[in-house]
């Protein structure tokens, strides 16, 4: 089952790019964890960032979303350039991600993890707490009314007084991507959503990506799984050693011998054992 | 008796005040300071300068402004908040955890000696003495009057800041200081400038040690360098430990039990026959064997920090959605259907 729409061109150039990035390197003391990346993200769409273990996909999210600084290349939002911002200044430009191991506020509600990602809060401000009680009562308020409606989507409303800490790893795979998701993102990152999450949880996980889709959300998932990235993803950049070593979609890129070699043949042949 | 009694009384409310200061710095934000005391005695020092006439006895004093009660205090405040802000500045966008404390004990000792050495600032290790005492006059009140007058004074200001700290602590502002302590990470990601939400905790914080520092130097009426050993940061964090980090209550229950009973009760208890001065020192040493008991059986402290539920934000959950979740489960239920059915026709 695919949801790709044939008609749709494939490396989209010619839609205008949400996220761009070229010749981006990382070196870890004298490992080259990232050596020019480059790549873009098609509006509106789902793209997946595939390749092997330490290919550097983790380092090019934690780039993306300003977790760590390139040492060299350049990063774009739109047409706005991003590079060496910090997270919280690429995450106010609307680039939301979540964490490969989930990171939730342990000690804070579910309800409150939610809220604390609500985007232009009042109630941040010093003065506006001490002057402003009214404005800020009214803004938790409306938050806290979209934060349970998002929980109920999610399948948390039941635990939106639980500490984050108690939750499951499944129900904390969901909070991060509820999370994520009251920060109202135009650009999603999510690094691994489904890892270590059951296969039932994999399809509902996979439903609620592509109602962001719908929403108009434009989503970067770093994923595993070829069978999900079948199913979900319109678009598809494959990195090894640093490097991107192509994009497209991903039934045509099983013809790319390259691709298959470095990546794609051991894992298809893993998938289609089980 | 009463001097005793209000005596307690005033270190009660005076650590209360300096708990919460520490409270929100690291309760709630997650800020190793173990530079506190170093801010309350800037507080305090300021206060003094503030409050004195320029030349008593003919001694002089930096500053001299003779500002009467309320104003000499904010000012001793507002100094600690500034050296906080500075002090934050240079460590905290840098340096995290234990390599923050570690600069900022340095700090507190550096602080310390400079305070000791540098005579024409703040007089050096004879400190400031005969401070003015608020109101003492204009009130006609004698010794004895006058601590008990200052008691309650303390009091009605630990109740105004106290509505002031829970009011940010209440609010979206608190609740991204505890993002910050939580995971700073995860904090920043979801839009937070964490330096300038640790800025504003130790500010913020700051100032309640600058203002709990004025009362301590007028209530007295003298301070030096023996009132604010570096180790003295010890027992607000003891009060706190054993109090509740993250709770503004637990900062008065901790105030009442480490400050108010271990510390400043033996020294009204009668000597141990023999051994003059001995139980002075008893205090410390008891300090430090309820804060390893506190950590060991009740590491949340006393009055634990509370969780803010649903309605507290203005909603009204629904009741409790069985019909949801249920929708819920016959949703996964359907999946794994599809799921086995797709197996199937492979």
């Amino acid at each position: 089952m695919s949801v790709v729409d044939p008609s749709r061109p494939a490396a989209s150039t010619s839609v205008s790019p949400a996220l761009r990035c070229e010749g981006l390197t990382k070196a870890f003391q004298g490992v080259h964890a990232v050596n020019g990346a480059a790549f873009s993200i098609p509006e509106g769409q789902i793209t997946a960032l595939i390749g092997p273990n330490g290919a550097g996909k983790t380092t090019v999210v934690n780039m993306l979303s300003g977790a760590m600084k390139s040492d060299s290349g350049r990063m774009f939002i739109g047409e706005t350039e991003t590079t060496g911002w910090p997270s919280h200044k690429v995450a106010r430009h609307g680039l939301l991600r979540t964490f490969q191991l989930s990171r939730e506020l342990g000690g804070l509600t579910v309800l409150e993890n939610l809220l604390t990602a609500a985007p232009n809060q009042a109630g941040d401000s010093l003065v506006n707490v001490l002057l402003r009680p009214g404005l800020i009562e009214r803004q938790e308020r409306e938050n806290a009314e979209r934060a349970l409606q998002l929980l109920e989507v999610y399948g948390l409303y039941r635990h939106r007084d639980t500490p984050a800490r108690e939750l499951s790893g499944g129900q904390k795979k969901l909070l991060e991507i509820a999370r994520a998701v009251m920060g109202s993102p135009r650009i999603l990152l999510l690094d691994e959503p489904m890892a270590g999450v059951n296969p039932a949880l994999i399809d509902v996980l996979g439903g609620y990506i592509r109602d962001l889709k719908k929403d108009g959300v434009t989503i970067l998932m770093v994923e595993h799984n070829l069978g999900v990235v079948e199913q979900i993803c319109d678009h598809v950049i494959v990195l090894a050693e640093g490097r991107t070593l192509a994009t497209g979609r991903l039934a045509d890129l099983r013809q790319n011998t390259e691709v298959v070699k470095a990546y794609l043949g051991e894992v298809m042949d893993a998938s289609s054992a089980d | 008796m009463t001097y005793y009694v209000f005596t307690l009384v005033f270190f009660l409310f005076d650590y209360f005040i300096l708990a919460m200061g520490l409270n929100i710095q690291y309760g709630v934000t997650g800020i190793l300071n173990f530079a506190y005391i170093g801010f309350v005695a800037v507080g305090a020092y300021v206060t003094g300068v503030a409050a004195m006439p320029s030349n008593i006895n003919g001694e002089h004093y930096i500053l001299g402004l003779g500002l009467p009660f309320p104003l000499n205090t904010l000012l001793g405040g507002i100094a600690a908040m500034g050296l906080s802000a500075l002090v934050a500045l240079i460590t905290l966008r840098r340096l995290r955890t234990d390599y923050l404390a570690i600069v900022l004990i340095s700090l507190s000792l550096v602080l310390y000696d400079f305070c000791n050495n540098y005579v024409s600032l703040f007089n050096g290790a004879d400190g400031l003495y005969n401070v003015p005492e608020p109101f003492a006059q204009s009130l006609g009140l004698g010794a004895n009057g006058f601590i008990v007058f200052f008691a309650c004074l303390t009091g009605v200001v630990s109740l105004i800041l106290l509505f002031v700290m829970r009011r940010v602590m209440r609010a979206p502002l608190g609740r991204t200081f505890r993002a910050v302590r939580d995971d700073h990470v995860t904090a920043a990601a979801l839009g937070k400038d964490t330096f300038r939400m640790q800025l504003k905790a130790m500010m913020i914080g700051s100032f309640f040690a600058g203002i709990g520092g004025g009362l301590l130097i007028q209530f007295g009426g003298s301070f030096n360098p023996t009132a604010w050993l570096p180790g003295e940061t010890f027992v607000v964090f003891a009060v706190l430990i054993v109090g509740g980090a993250g709770n503004n209550m637990g900062m008065f229950v901790g105030a009442l039990l480490v400050e108010t009973l271990l510390i400043h009760l033996p020294a009204f208890l009668p000597e141990i026959p023999g051994h003059p001065g001995l139980i002075e020192y008893f205090d410390l040493a008891l300090v430090g064997i309820v804060l390893m008991v506190m950590l060991w059986v009740r590491p949340q402290g006393i009055v634990p920090e509370r969780l803010r539920r649903t309605p507290s934000f203005g909603v009204t959950p629904k009741l409790d959605d069985e019909a949801g979740e249920l929708d819920r489960t016959t949703a996964l239920a359907g999946v794994k259907v599809a799921v086995a059915g797709t197996e199937e026709a492979r």
